[in-house]
């Protein structure tokens, strides 16, 4: 019986396939992949050609669209949409990437150039990057780490985390955990409705952060010898420092304080949950 | 938070009392923390407000309009965008800034992500784009603001049409996700109720307001994108 059913599930879809093929590419040229279910795994080399793995149905077929711009990958299946496509890709680490999916988990290694990566249904995971790197997913964690640039990471419901990233930032999601840490950026915002928000990184002169929850705490760090005007909004939770903060302007469930000159600003807003600042490297979600 | 200086900070931060008035409020900041935290979020708000792109328009129109009413091209030429960056104004009362505050989120978050989608997302429906004026209307009523809840209406209708091209699951993702904004718009607008004047409530339910349209338009970006 298992058998049988076994032999129908290979006929309807299709005996397993691998496509290996290695293309050469100019430099400048982006590498564009769609999925529908299945992953999308990209590495680098030093190489200036794109090595394109796939596993997939027999009935499904891995077309390579190749121009001056760059390779365009994507699976056309025999009738109807493709079944579940497995990509590894192996790309130069200049290359500029834009990856999505549906039902696909995304990650990437070692890249150094831009990188657009968005799925519905699974996680986005990317080490390296640049430029512009903008990294989605509605149903599923993204994580980020080791990029700089213009970072923009965007969950429905699921946590965003990046670690070791410098440039502009921003982090939302609505039903999930935010964490940022080791973040060198001047322009730091993380939003989220349900979860809280820890940010262990820079305070820069002239900087502006923002960080809010509506259901969370927040844990921020602010260096020693930062230069920040802090304002604090929360509506049902409590705030504590872990070093001495004088307040000003303070108000019924509002008010600020400043550190040093000033010259950076820092918005931490809970509506329903704890807010504390401490130093780099004290911020911990656990306390 | 409620005193006779609150409606003036919009006068002073556009620096248009006179000197004694200017120096009379001042004191008055020194000695009242609310009004100090209010001057300070309403300055947020502005700064928020100059922040946003106006964006020239792809094409000159004047040339083509001075010649269909009878003007040279050159006659009458309009300002300059710049020019009139320059010269604009925001000014608002207490209220008034508050609810320009959900506008001003509303337009930048959502249209913008609207237009950067522009590519990929199917047209949902024609009213799906709010009309750039700005709502001026309490936030803590603002959930009842018509203009909203017909934003709101239509893209629910819209997705509604196209929940059959959406699986279960990424429904059922985003009916959770909605709920826990709903939860979050009616928790900022009870306790608005109990304390209207609040600026940080004003902009905290302006920011779940958006997040709901955000996710909405979304959501019918992705039945388009499956169609």
């Amino acid at each position: 019986m298992l058998a049988t059913l076994a032999t129908l599930t290979a006929l309807a879809l299709g005996a397993p396939q691998q496509t290996d093929t290695t293309l050469p590419v100019r430099s400048g040229a982006r590498l564009e992949v769609e999925n529908f279910g299945g992953g999308i795994a990209v590495k680098t080399w030093s190489r200036s050609a794109v090595r394109v793995t796939a596993s997939h149905s027999s009935r499904d077929r891995i077309e390579i669209g190749a121009s001056d711009a760059g390779l365009h990958v994507k699976a056309e299946g025999h009738r109807g949409p493709p079944h579940v496509v497995d990509y590894e890709i192996t790309a130069p680490a200049w290359m500029a990437l834009n990856l999505s999916g549906v039902y696909t988990d995304i990650t990437v290694e070692g890249a150094q150039g831009e990188i657009t990566a968005e799925t519905v249904h699974g996680e986005v995971k990317v080490s390296g990057g640049s430029g512009n790197v903008s990294l989605k997913s509605v149903q599923g964690a993204v994580t980020l780490e080791k990029a700089r640039g213009r970072i923009d990471l965007y969950s429905v419901n699921e946590a965003i985390t990046a670690s070791d990233v410098s440039g502009d930032l921003t982090a939302e999601t609505v039903n999930g955990d935010i964490t940022l840490r080791r973040i060198e950026s001047s322009n730091a915002e993380a939003n989220t409705v349900n979860g809280d928000i820890t940010y262990d990184g820079t305070i820069k002169d002239g900087g502006r952060y923002r960080f809010a929850t509506h259901d969370g705490s927040l844990r921020v760090s602010v260096p020693e010898k930062s230069n920040v005007a802090v304002s604090v909004s929360t509506f049902n939770g409590e705030f504590n420092s872990c070093f001495p903060v004088q307040l000003t302007g303070k108000a019924k469930h509002r008010f600020n304080f400043t550190i040093g000159s000033g010259s950076a600003r820092l918005e931490l807003e809970s509506f329903d949950g704890d807010i504390k600042i401490c130093r780099p490297g004290a911020v911990s979600k656990e306390e | 938070m409620s005193d006779a200086w609150t409606e003036r900070l919009s006068e002073y931060i556009d620096e248009t009392l006179s000197e004694g008035e200017r120096v009379a409020i001042e004191a008055h900041l020194a000695s009242c923390a609310a009004c100090a935290a209010t001057l300070d979020e309403l300055r947020r708000v502005v700064a928020r407000a100059r922040a946003l792109d106006d964006r020239p328009p792809a094409t000159d129109l004047w040339p083509g309009i001075a010649i269909g009413i009878g003007l040279a091209p050159g006659a009458h030429p309009v300002a300059s965008l710049g020019q009139r960056r320059a010269r604009r104004r925001l000014s608002f009362t207490v209220p008034e800034l508050a609810a320009a505050a959900i506008a001003l989120a509303i337009l930048s978050g959502g249209a913008a992500w609207l237009l950067l989608r522009a590519s990929k997302a199917v047209p949902m429906a024609t009213t799906a784009t709010p009309a750039p004026m700005p709502m001026l209307v309490n936030a803590a009523l603002s959930g009842t603001d018509p203009r909203y809840a017909a934003a709101v209406a239509d893209l629910e209708r819209a997705l509604e049409q196209g929940r059959g091209r959406l699986d279960t699951a990424t429904v059922r993702v985003i009916q959770k996700n909605l709920s826990i904004i709903d939860r979050a718009i009616r928790e900022a607008q009870s306790a608005l109720a109990a304390d209207p004047g609040n600026a940080y409530l004003n902009l905290h339910l302006a920011e779940q307001m958006r997040r709901k349209l955000e996710l909405l338009r979304r959501a019918n970006a992705l039945a388009g994108a499956r169609s």
